[in-house]
């Protein structure tokens, strides 16, 4: 058993992992989600004996009570994180029109005058987000809501 | 009257005294910018005076327990050595910090500074002689290490006082690196030591020595530390640098208390570093180049300051090369040199800095001809002056006349080594005083505070009079030579009208630093040369190329670590998949690592985890983004059923609850974003290698968790002992469900944090959502 669980915590890591890498940072997002879980069931299946709910009294052998109440702060902690981290994507893709990472670096490059020959894409890009940014103001100066 | 103020403990008492003193001179110097002097002045003189009564009353030392499980002990030891070195950082420290109270004032009135900077130059003088006072009391390496590194951060904002100008910055940085990377090999000899002998208390090593290999090496690396710190070749390019300091910091550190600190370090250690030839050797080597490299340059400089800088190091060249010689002379000769060189050198400082505040210049070529014009300093330093070179009747003239002993008692060569090292001495001082005070009148000096040649004067007189009333002295080095030598040392001095090796070496040198002095002429392009030479392939270069270096690479994985997120990510899991993957290799793991008993009970966890890894692995495939989040809920419930098939119902329940949130959420901020933006990914051309190194990547972290989260999951606590405490205790909190006992009595405070925790996220989301409105 402790094999299955360590090949399944593995199996949820490392698909993590490459979410992480990905450009997309939604996906990022769902990669982090992963991790939490990855890290919680590892925090579970450290118990030190398994059984019956541990409700005292109890005539039969009950669970490793302290791991789970671990794993249930945990649980909520990833949960504020992700929610968190979400709304963080949210800020990004209102400031930049865009969540995707490569886009958003390559723009930063070429505004802080680290990329002198941007390709079309990033010129796009940079467009893009100056509409973005043109739009904001349009809206901030009409008092609404945008 | 209660013991304590009838038989007080000096030790402590100087502890306490030396700390107070930075604390209650910066403290109070914040308040009233004017009482910075005087406070300074008080509670240096406090600390002398302590030092003074420790000669008078026994030994004293405290030790207790510091920090147990680590074995360290809170030990001072006010022995003969630990004496003499707080006398010179606190005599000295006081004629410094008198002659400070008015030459501070002066140098930020120059620089158009306020006073209320005051402070901070005196705070951290008096907190670097605190260190010192600490450093030569520790009995504990690690507490002793711990004042090494005080000094050298105290030092760091002394050099650098002049913060406005860059090579002052520039300079302090140049010392905390060399003196602080030394001590980082400090610390790793301490730390063999102790691996090799069992125990930090200096004195237990010295009986336990075993004269091994890597107590060797481990003394090796101490002395290197020590070695840099007294700025001896090839570490010595900070100290002349480190002339940039205002006149003070100069006059005391870099005379008699810093570099002084690392000759010190060799005392200590040296019962155990005398088992070893080649230390002993090495410091020959070592010693003898420092003074060669040290006075040629020194001939060749025409900055005062610098010319005394390079003297200083060829200075210390003597005392190092007076431990390697290694006989009964050479201890002494090398504790006597200490105390006679800080008293003389000291002076010679001052008396820079004084003719700087009168006439303004700070090269010899701008002077001349001040004997007449400043008669007093002219004594003083004169008589410093003679002490260096080592002229009859004065202190000095016992240090080279041990010195002479020592060099001639291991061989004829050495002898003439020494008499060479010593007219070299003779020469570069000559050149300094007569530059200054003879010949024509260049700058008419300005009068000058007798704060600034006061403590000249009193140095100066006290070399003549220690040259002539010698008891005290011969009284103070040979009580802190006895430590070294490993038993009781004997210094015999006294003027004798014969022709001894000693008196014929003394005269040798005379003539011949005579002949130097006159022929100035026909060597200066030759130790120019050697000067030029050091410069373009000494140590120095080898620094600055290595800060570039450094810098380059630091740049380096600046641009390619930061710029990308993913880059971030990678440079985190790579690196820690290859170290785990050495660990498991190199470790032996034949029984680390169990499969775990396997039973039909366990057959619906075990579909359950199949399930759970199967749909974690789904969650990449998928383009759109509504179904990766139904696919990350999937593997979010999956756990919740697993959680609750291992007798975890509460567990299982927050699962279901915050993932059927998150999920919510989640599509909830896929809403508020167009899918033209989402969907951006598809239409930009993909990287080479992109898709590919990522795999790579989440194959070598997943068998990185792997490893670990199976080498932990097959070494589980032996002790079930908690988990029935808080089982039996539940019944006593009024509830029945541990879990839910834990977290609302046991651990409730924890549990208070984390509601405060997602109160604040919340908080956060809010605003984020609302663009910074919560209305």
């Amino acid at each position: 058993m402790t094999l299955f669980i360590s090949i399944t915590i593995a199996v949820i890591f490392g698909s993590a992992a490459y979410l992480m890498l990905k450009r997309d940072l939604i996906r990022v997002i769902t990669g982090m989600i992963l991790l939490g879980n990855a890290a919680n069931l590892f925090i579970m299946a450290a118990g030190l004996r398994r059984g019956r709910a541990p409700v005292v009294p109890s005539e039969f052998e009950t669970s490793d009570s302290l791991v789970q109440a671990m794993t249930l702060t945990a649980i909520v902690i990833s949960f504020g994180v992700a929610t968190l981290v979400l709304s963080l994507v949210y800020r990004v893709y209102d400031a930049h029109h865009s969540v995707d990472l490569r886009r958003l670096g390559s723009v930063e490059a070429v505004q802080s005058g680290l990329d002198d020959q941007p390709t079309a894409h990033v010129i796009q890009a940079a467009d893009d987000a100056q509409d973005a940014r043109q739009d904001r103001e349009i809206a901030a100066r009409q008092g609404g809501r945008w | 009257m209660p013991e304590f103020i009838t038989n007080p403990n000096l030790a402590l008492l100087l502890f306490c005294a030396a700390f107070a003193a930075p604390l209650l001179t910066t403290v109070i110097g914040t308040w009233r910018p004017a009482l910075t002097g005087i406070v300074a002045i008080v509670t240096t003189a406090a600390c002398l005076a302590i030092v003074g009564i420790s000669y008078v009353a026994e030994l004293s030392s405290i030790n207790v327990p510091w920090s147990e499980t680590l074995g360290l002990r809170f030990h001072l030891e006010l022995d003969g050595l630990a004496q003499m070195y707080a006398l010179l950082a606190t005599g000295i420290g006081l004629l410094v910090v008198i002659y400070a109270s008015r030459y501070i004032p002066l140098h930020l009135e120059h620089h158009h500074r306020g006073l209320d900077e005051q402070p901070r130059f005196f705070g951290f003088l008096l907190l670097f002689m605190a260190a010192m006072v600490g450093l030569v009391m520790a009995g504990d390496a690690i507490l002793q290490f711990v004042f090494w590194d005080l000094t050298a951060i105290a030092s760091f904002y002394l050099i650098g006082f002049d913060r406005d100008r860059e090579d002052s910055r520039t300079s302090a940085l140049m010392a905390l690196l060399v003196t602080g990377i030394s001590a980082v090999l400090v610390l790793i000899g301490v730390l063999m030591l102790r691996s090799e002998l069992g125990t930090y208390s200096i004195p237990e090593m010295i009986t336990l020595e075993s004269g091994g290999t890597n107590v060797g090496i481990a003394l090796g690396l101490i002395g290197i530390g020590a070695l840099a710190k007294s700025a001896q070749v090839p570490f010595h390019f900070w100290l002349p640098n480190a002339m940039t300091a205002p006149t003070p910091v100069s006059a005391y550190l870099h005379s008699a208390a810093m570099v002084a600190a690392g000759v010190f370090m060799i005392g200590r250690y040296y019962p155990m570093i005398a088992s070893f030839d080649w230390l002993l050797d090495a410091m020959l080597v070592i010693g003898f180049l420092s003074i060669a490299v040290g006075g040629v340059i020194s001939l060749t400089r025409d900055t005062l300051k610098q010319i005394l800088a390079w003297s200083t190091i060829s200075q210390y060249g003597y005392v190092v090369v007076m431990f390697g010689l290694g006989n009964e002379y050479g201890l002494t000769g090398a504790t006597f040199y200490v105390l006679a060189h800080a008293l003389v050198k000291s002076a010679l400082f001052l008396t820079a800095g004084a003719v700087t505040e009168a006439t303004g210049a700070t090269e010899m070529s701008e002077t001349g001809g001040l004997a007449r014009r400043m008669p007093v300093l002219a004594l003083g330093s004169g008589l410093a002056a003679a002490g260096l070179i080592a002229l009859p009747l004065t202190i000095g003239f016992f240090k080279d006349e041990l010195f002479f002993a020592a060099a001639w008692e291991r061989g004829p060569a050495f002898g003439a080594l020494a008499v060479l090292s010593a007219a070299l001495t003779f020469a570069y001082v000559s050149r300094f005083w007569i530059g200054v005070f003879l010949g024509p009148v260049r700058i008419e000096p300005r009068s000058i505070s007798w704060f600034l040649t006061g403590p000249v004067l009193v140095l100066g007189v006290s070399t003549v009079i220690f040259g002539l009333w010698t008891a005290p002295v011969i009284g103070i080095a040979e009580s802190a030579a006895t430590l070294p030598a490993n038993g009781p040392a004997q210094i015999e001095i006294a003027y004798h009208l014969d022709a001894r090796h000693e008196n014929v070496m003394a005269i040798a040198t005379w003539a011949l630093g005579i002949l130097l002095v006159v022929s100035e002429r026909w060597w200066s392009p030759a130790a120019r040369a050697v000067a030029s030479l050091g410069d373009r392939v000494g140590p120095e270069r080898l620094y600055n190329r290595t800060l570039k270096g450094l810098e380059y690479v630091s740049d380096w994985i600046h641009r390619v670590e930061v710029r990308d997120l993913r880059s971030r990510v990678a440079t985190i899991l790579a690196p820690a998949g290859i170290l785990v993957g050495l660990a498991v290799i190199f470790t032996p793991n034949s029984d680390a690592f169990e499969i775990g008993n396997f039973d039909r009970g366990d057959l619906p966890v075990a579909m359950m985890l199949l399930v759970t890894a199967l749909a974690a692995i789904a969650v990449s495939i998928p383009r759109d983004h509504l179904r990766i989040v139904i696919t990350v809920s999937c593997v979010g419930f999956s756990l919740s059923v697993i959680y609750s098939l291992l007798g975890a119902p509460d567990v299982a329940l927050v699962a279901v609850l915050v993932e059927t949130m998150l999920g919510v959420f989640f599509i909830c901020m896929l809403l508020l974003m167009p899918r033209s933006i989402l969907r951006f990914e598809t239409r930009e051309p993909s990287e080479r290698f992109g898709i590919r190194r990522d795999i790579v990547l989440a194959v070598i972290t997943g068998a990185t968790a792997f490893f670990v989260v199976w080498g932990v999951l097959s070494r589980p606590s032996p002790s079930t002992e908690l988990i029935d405490r808080y089982e039996e205790l539940t019944p006593l909190a009024h509830g029945r469900d541990v879990v839910t006992v834990i977290l609302a009595d046991f651990r409730g405070f924890d549990t208070m944090g984390e509601i405060t925790v997602i109160a604040l996220v919340m908080l956060g989301v809010m605003s984020l959502i609302r663009k910074g409105r919560l209305r």
